[in-house]
């Protein structure tokens, strides 16, 4: 017998951002990544266009991360002192699409590098690696507010993923981004509201909507995933019914998440029921990507090569559907 | 125990007061009124005095700057007297206790009550004659048969049979106090006598037994009693006219600005008893006042009606409110039987009556139940909204099938409390401003067009309106420019300068500061998420409701335009905004003239339907997506072109 399937038909659209500028658009990247542009709630394919999978960005450093568990120093600690080295590693080695530069050795307690050599390294950065690239600051906002802008500048042009802009300091870096012609990163705080507000407060300051990618705020399986995954659902719902404040793809820092929690970290003496913690902080990873992806994340931000392979050939499989 | 001499500048009162005891309690007995905003906390910094000299022991606090401190300004409640001190109370920390002038009696009162005088043509179409007049104490004149042998009855049983050939009462009470009187009083007035008849619940009382005729003179009080401001009216019972209205700060606002405050207050050693006594002294002084302009004798005063949030009634009676503030919010009493005013120390007619409008709960009370019988929103055909912009908020839904409220914890920030510069909407409040949008110049205009000396609730409500629009500050309240000579930087974030103080009657600079605007935005956030969550409650929308009363002392002056552009009132057609003033004193006034709109108060106050927005799960949610100006969702402001 046949079944027709009872399908809904939604009247808005999340907007499209392109992620590097290739030559043909002015840039020096290889190619470009698009993220965005689903008129269906996740992976119902019957239902709207997807037209872009989730992508993965490699997330690297550019000082030498200090609670990183040993099982990401085992594959990156040789190049912590050499993120140029780790970057190329990154796109040679592990076939990465997407790099996501934090810019921590900015931070007071991480080395406190000035704008001036924050830029030089994009700069440098641009010119190791061809493929797209995601900038986040070092997450203390009055030495983001002068670091993020320099490079943004540095980076003119190659249409880069800038990040994060918070309710309470978004003026400069939307402003800078804008000039530049970037895209930014707007973080809320697992909260629905705040996530609309900093939209409307972005595009007020003239940075188009479509520019602007959402962090939501996310935790790993286990410390508040259902919570980040309603948000993001009710966030889908409210744009895919028109409300285009909320129509933006999500960008989610699931590594920085999942090898924080003490399942993914602790030793196998410690808690031998738990099993190999070779294996736990990648499987971690996984699970939290894939519950992601069903909420509708667009870009993962992930650490270990091993999760980012399954997850992409996941992502594959999904899309063969 | 040791004793000191405190000296109260610039009004010059000394009194004895008791080693330890702070200035502020001082300044209470003394009857130097001093701002306490947080009822003695140390948080608010309102209370601040110079200590001239003397010695005095004070505990840290952050409310004071450095440069305060070198000019020795202590903060009156946590600071205690050690010594024969001298005090000087600057302006800015005194409570006014004086009257309001003609003038700002108007701004108050209109709508409903344009003038008092005018009482007779009251705007269109709103509190026409409806009810039936007979008031809560009506007068009669009797000329009894003399008794005689075989007319043998008792002299009480006498005046009931008189009373029962004008009115079919069958039930009949009389004091003993009258009773006592009586013999003397009906032979010396030779069997002419005048009886005073009041209504106490179901049944009517021999108020009062007077010798001749004294029918003429018959007059009421009504008041609403607000949690910041009293109002009240005297009024000819017979006429129907208002003689005269006065309207007034109320004094518990020295034990905070907050009902919430004031409950906790209450708990205290005398707590309730000094809350009690102020508003009845504050009510007592009103009514001297009322009563000398017009040359009454007070004996002549019948009754009182009084309409008040729940806890404003329960301390006008002395009554423990302390389980209106604890889960499940239970008053003592919402229906209040008719009592002797005098037993609520309310100084009339020793036997006068006093009655209060009936409450629904414990934060939706009898001022509300009088708004929604004079705005006539009980009768609407059409789904009305009425909206009382007070400290507390409270917000009914309905029309003639159904009435539903609820009450948003708004707080005073439109009154002028909890914002730096804040203060009543009385003389030398800056009540609306023009913005160059160019150079952010201003103009502005005050209450009784005086020098400013602060802002008022619609002075806010304007002001950041005129921000918004020129692009001063974001949709989330932070101010946005840097360069500019009313901009500046302060600990708090930045602040914007509305008057530098050459040009104001304050000592310092009149400005709004990022977390004035924070706190006013969660304010309107409360009143309009309240207002959206009891429309989406009945699941309605807003474009249904017809007809939206605005009431409050501080909506007679209020720019709907600017209300609207920062998400106070929902964005309906201006033309279905209707300015009803104070609809609580109105309200209150109806029911001493009739006893139908009093049967009506009972019934409106037991259909009334309350909704506790703390325990609906949708509240928070709605109060989160109004925390931005005009609100999160643009599209229920569409007018806005944002």
């Amino acid at each position: 017998m046949a079944q027709d399937l009872m399908l809904e038909k939604w009247s808005g659209k999340i907007s499209t951002v392109t992620i590097g500028a290739t030559i043909a658009d002015g840039g020096t990247r290889k190619h470009s990544i698009k993220i965005g542009g689903e008129k269906s709630l996740p992976n119902l394919f019957k239902e709207g266009a997807i037209p872009n999978k989730t992508q993965i960005a490699f997330e690297i450093w550019d000082a030498p991360p200090t609670d990183w568990p040993d099982e990401l120093n085992k594959i990156y600690g040789s190049y912590y002192k050499d993120p140029i080295t780790w970057a190329k590693t990154c796109v040679e080695k592990y076939k990465a699409t997407c790099l996501c530069v934090r810019l921590q050795a900015a931070h007071p307690d991480f080395g406190n590098k000035t704008a001036q050599q924050e830029a030089q390294f994009i700069k440098e950065l641009l010119k190791a690696v061809a493929v797209p690239l995601v900038i986040i600051g070092c997450g203390d906002d009055s030495k983001d507010s002068l670091i993020l802008p320099a490079c943004s500048e540095a980076a003119k042009g190659e249409i880069c993923l800038i990040g994060s802009a918070v309710q309470n300091n978004y003026k400069t870096l939307a402003a800078a981004l804008s000039a530049d012609g970037h895209n930014i990163i707007a973080e809320s705080p697992i909260d629905i509201n705040i996530a609309k507000q900093l939209n409307i407060l972005i595009s007020d300051m003239g940075l188009p909507l479509e520019k602007i990618v959402i962090n939501p705020t996310i935790g790993a399986l286990g410390y508040g995933l259902e919570y980040a995954y309603s948000i993001m659902e009710r966030a889908r719902l409210a744009a895919l019914s028109g409300d285009k404040t909320v129509a933006s793809p999500f960008i989610c820092f699931v590594g920085q998440e999942s090898w924080q929690v003490k399942e993914a970290k602790a030793n196998a003496e410690e808690f031998p029921a738990w099993g190999k913690e070779t294996e736990r902080g990648i499987i971690w990873e996984i699970l939290t990507a894939t519950a992601l992806i069903q909420a509708g994340a667009d870009l993962l931000v992930m650490r270990h090569p091993l999760a980012i392979e399954k997850i992409n050939k996941y992502i594959e499989e999904l899309y063969q559907c | 125990m040791e004793k000191f001499k405190v000296t109260f500048y610039p009004d010059n009162l000394t009194i004895e007061t008791e080693k330890d005891k702070t200035i502020l309690s001082a300044a209470i007995t003394a009857g130097v009124y001093i701002n306490s905003a947080c009822g003695g906390d140390g948080v608010c910094g309102r209370c601040k005095v110079v200590v001239k000299s003397g010695k005095v022991i004070t505990q840290p606090n952050g409310a004071l700057t450095l440069e305060e401190k070198r000019r020795h300004v202590y903060l009156s409640c946590l600071t205690t007297i050690h010594g024969d001190t001298e005090i000087e109370v600057p302006s800015e920390s005194r409570l006014e206790f004086v009257n309001l002038t003609p003038q700002e009696l108007e701004l108050r009162l209109k709508g409903l009550y344009t003038d008092a005088e005018e009482i007779e043509h009251v705007a269109p179409g709103l509190t026409e004659k409806i009810f039936i007049h007979s008031p809560l104490a009506t007068k009669h004149l009797l000329n009894l048969p003399k008794p005689s042998i075989n007319d043998n009855t008792s002299d009480l049983e006498r005046l009931y049979r008189e009373v029962r050939k004008i009115q079919n009462i069958p039930v009949m009470q009389t004091g003993l106090a009258n009773i006592r009187q009586l013999s003397e009083l009906l032979r010396d007035s030779d069997w002419i006598v005048t009886v005073t008849l009041g209504k106490r619940n179901d049944t009517v009382e021999i108020v009062l037994v007077e010798s001749g005729d004294t029918t003429k003179t018959n007059l009421g009080l009504c008041f609403d009693i607000g949690t910041t401001t009293i109002s009240g009216q005297l009024v000819d019972l017979n006429t129907k006219k208002v003689l005269g209205t006065k309207a007034t700060y109320n004094k518990q606002a020295s034990f905070g600005s907050d009902v919430i405050t004031r409950i906790i207050y209450a708990r205290e050693e005398d707590g309730l008893l000094k809350l009690h006594n102020s508003v009845t002294d504050t009510m007592n002084q009103m009514i001297k006042e009322l009563i000398q302009e017009h040359n009454i004798d007070l004996n002549d005063v019948t009754c009182i009606l009084c309409a008040g949030n729940t806890t404003m009634t329960h301390l006008l009676l002395n009554v423990d409110p302390t389980y209106i503030r604890r889960e499940p919010y239970i008053p003592t009493a919402n229906f209040i039987p008719t009592i002797r005013a005098a037993e609520a120390s309310i100084s009339i007619n020793p036997r006068g009556l006093l009655s209060c409008v009936p409450g629904v709960s414990s934060y939706v009370g009898g001022d509300t139940t009088a708004g929604v019988l004079s705005s006539g929103l009980y009768k609407e055909n059409d789904l009305s909204l009425l909206i009382d912009i007070g400290t507390n908020g409270e917000i009914a839904l309905g029309n003639k099938e159904f009435i539903i409220a609820a009450a948003a914890s708004a707080g005073p920030a439109f009154e002028g409390s909890g914002v730096s510069c804040g203060m009543r909407a009385s003389r030398g409040a800056i009540q609306k401003v023009n913005i160059d949008p160019k150079s952010f110049e201003i103009k502005y205009l005050t209450i009784a067009e005086t020098k400013p000396r602060g802002i008022c609730g619609s002075g806010y409500i304007d002001i950041i309106a005129s921000m918004l629009k020129t692009g001063i500050i974001d949709k989330n309240g932070k101010i946005k420019i840097d360069d500019h000579r009313r901009v500046r930087k302060s600990e708090s974030g930045k602040e914007f300068v509305i008057a530098f103080k050459e040009e104001s009657d304050s000592t310092t600079d009149i400005v709004i500061s990022e977390a004035d605007i924070e706190n006013l935005k969660r304010t309107k956030a409360a009143i309009y998420s309240a207002s959206a969550l009891l429309v989406r409650h009945m699941s309605l929308d807003f474009s249904s409701v017809k007809k939206i009363f605005i009431a409050g002392g501080f909506g007679t002056s209020l720019e709907i335009d600017s209300a609207i552009a920062i998400g106070l009132l929902p964005d309906l057609e201006r033309s279905r905004f209707i300015f009803i003033g104070n609809s609580s004193l109105a309200g209150a006034r109806e029911i001493l003239l009739s006893y139908e709109a009093t049967k009506l108060a009972d019934k409106l106050a037991r259909k009334i339907t309350y909704l506790e927005l703390s325990v609906d799960p949708a509240y928070m949610d709605e109060y989160m997506a109004a925390l931005f100006f005009p609100h999160t969702d643009l599209k229920k402001f569409p007018s806005l072109r944002l």
